[in-house]
């Protein structure tokens, strides 16, 4: 690898071992470094004391699910890029999943390569993020302004912080600003993906959105649909 | 949260309690409105007509109406306890399919994972025979579940073949352990045989096997220690019995009885396994109920660990003529196979 994510620090936590292993096998071979987790108690005792740039997250896990160890993990750091793989492939999985704040989903079984790929867009759409955020990092709209770099927003009720795709994906349509962003564009820009994976993710991301910003979140007015086009954001309220 | 009140006004038991306070308060407005209206009758008529108002009351329509009342409650609470059960099964039924679902993906997924790291990767000789030996044991786990299942679905249509012999219970339970530590891949003194149990039993070797190694898998998954597993077998006069005894999480009282049943499971948090199908006792509890014999769980409670005890009848000193209706049919069924052998 040339683009400098070599020797990313990577935290499996998967229960069932020999899966475990394939992973970490194949991970190490990309030359990130890895380490473990079996269940959601030793998940958290890892993340506590150790730093990492990605982790990858089943849900079906021993003492703490999935689901409470993505919460634990957004308490302490909203910018780690989680990737939840698991064999819960419900549509009621995947939004509890981004929900609880993982940036992405993949459901057993899975391809390696398509695995290899996510993992790498993750953290390279990591690395931009603080690039970018170096340039301009805060936006205001409404009664809501949003610090890029620190990830906090502050909308006229209340003051949290957002996860970094959150973040990102709310920057892009910021940024291309009154053009019709198509999800496709989204998948490719933000989420570094270039291939054709269901666009239901970033609907889910721009209805957490909506929930943050909007007056409204069924009536959006800065962040509208344009059918079978994409979203636009506007911050002129006519 | 909308959704939440909604599904609780539509509680089968709220809508049940509703209906029958419903209908007894106009059960009671009738009486009332019938008492009232007698007695005007009766002074009215009294005075008018005392001929025609009847000297006692009508006991029979009085018993009937009654005994027609409390049939009717019976009738309603029976609808509503069957369709309460129904209910029930298909919640669990649900879950069923989430966990079989995962059961069967889990697995999978690791092969595919192997699978691909093969075909794009040079992978050092000793790290693809691990490689191969991980799918191996994932392959088994998918070849073991497939087989229950099956084996419920036969069980449930009547439809599974046995082949029942006598076997000395000493030579046969410890030979099924010893292939169950191989297939597990279980480090020597893992499973640990105490006692004897010198006397016959008749056995299938088959279902036999799929009955000790649900056990014996249940004990290692709920134990998080390195104590061993004691497989303890003792004979008496009628029973042969056969304890699986581990020092792991235990099983809390109330869930005891549950755990037998079809797709049931029980969660503790504080529980190191997470997976499994709710198949595995419920078929246990069942092949030995098919052979004569009965398996009970033993656990005093949270951390204090778990005994499953398996009792067969002892070859010619108990249940002798139902032992004898499965040799039987076992030579049935051998010369219907082998008249089919012929045919072909």
């Amino acid at each position: 690898m040339s683009d400098g994510l070599n020797g990313s620090k990577i935290l499996i936590v998967e229960d069932e071992e020999s899966l475990a292993i394939g992973l970490e096998y194949n991970l190490t071979e990309e030359g990130y470094i890895i380490k473990r987790a079996a269940d959601g108690r030793q998940a958290m005792e890892m993340f506590s004391c150790e730093k990492f740039d990605l982790i990858i997250l089943d849900i079906m896990l021993p003492f703490y699910n999935g689901f409470e160890v993505a919460d634990f993990i957004r308490d302490k750091d909203p910018q780690i890029p989680i990737l939840m793989l698991t064999a819960r492939g419900r549509a009621t999985d995947r939004v509890h999943g981004l929900e609880a704040g993982a940036d992405d989903y993949l459901t057993k079984p899975f391809h390696l390569e398509e695995l290899l790929l996510r993992v790498r867009g993750m953290l390279k759409r990591k690395a931009w993020y603080k690039d970018i955020t170096a340039k301009r990092s805060t936006a205001t709209f409404g009664g809501n302004s949003i610090d890029f770099h620190a990830l906090v927003a502050q909308t006229p009720t209340r003051s949290f912080k957002l996860t970094l795709q959150e973040a990102m994906v709310l920057r892009y349509l910021v940024e291309n600003k009154g053009r019709v962003v198509s999800r496709k564009e989204l998948l490719e820009n933000v989420w570094k993906i270039n291939t054709e994976i269901e666009t239901r993710t970033v609907d889910n991301f721009i209805v957490r959105l909506r929930k943050y910003f909007e007056p409204n979140p069924s009536k959006p007015v800065y962040i509208k649909s344009v059918r079978s086009a994409g979203y636009i954001f506007d911050d002129e309220i006519e | 949260m909308k959704m939440k009140r909604k599904s609780t006004i539509f509680h089968p038991l709220f809508i049940f309690i509703i209906s029958q306070l419903a209908w007894l308060s106009l059960l009671g407005l009738w009486i009332y409105w019938f008492v009232s209206n007698y007695i005007i009758f009766n002074q009215v008529g009294n005075r008018l007509a005392p001929q025609m108002v009847p000297k006692a009351t009508n006991i029979f329509a009085l018993v009937l109406g009654v005994c027609l009342l409390l049939f009717l409650l019976l009738g309603m609470y029976l609808i509503f306890s069957f369709l309460n059960r129904q209910r029930q099964i298909t919640q669990l039924y649900d879950n069923f399919i989430a966990n079989i679902t995962h059961e069967l993906k889990s697995p999978l997924a690791s092969i595919q994972l192997y699978l691909e790291t093969l075909n794009t990767r040079e992978v050092p000789l000793q790290r693809r025979q691990e490689f191969l030996n991980l799918m191996l044991q994932d392959a088994n786990r998918l070849q073991n579940l497939i087989n229950n299942i099956l084996q419920i679905s036969g069980l449930q249509k009547k439809i599974n073949v046995y082949h029942f012999s006598i076997y000395n219970a000493d030579a046969l339970i410890s030979q099924i352990i010893k292939e169950t530590e191989q297939k597990f891949k279980l480090s020597a003194g893992k499973v640990r045989i105490t006692g004897a149990a010198n006397k016959s039993i008749v056995a299938d070797v088959n279902a036999l096997k799929m009955v000790f190694d649900n056990l014996v898998d249940n004990a290692l998954k709920y134990s998080m220690n390195e104590h061993p597993i004691t497989v303890h077998l003792a004979a008496h006069v009628q029973n042969v019995v056969v304890e699986i005894i581990d020092r792991g999480i235990g099983i809390e009282l109330n869930d005891q009885k549950k755990i037998f049943q079809k797709f049931q499971r029980v969660y503790y948090s504080y529980s190191p396994n997470v997976k499994g199908t709710g198949l595995g006792l419920y078929l246990a509890k069942e092949i030995v109920k098919y052979h004569g014999g009965k398996i009970s769980v033993y656990s005093r409670g949270k951390n204090t660990g778990t005994t499953f005890r398996v009792e067969f009848p002892v070859y010619h000193a108990k249940k002798k003529g139902y032992i004898q209706y499965l040799l039987k049919l076992t030579q049935k069924n051998k010369e219907a196979e082998s008249e089919e052998f012929e045919d072909e």
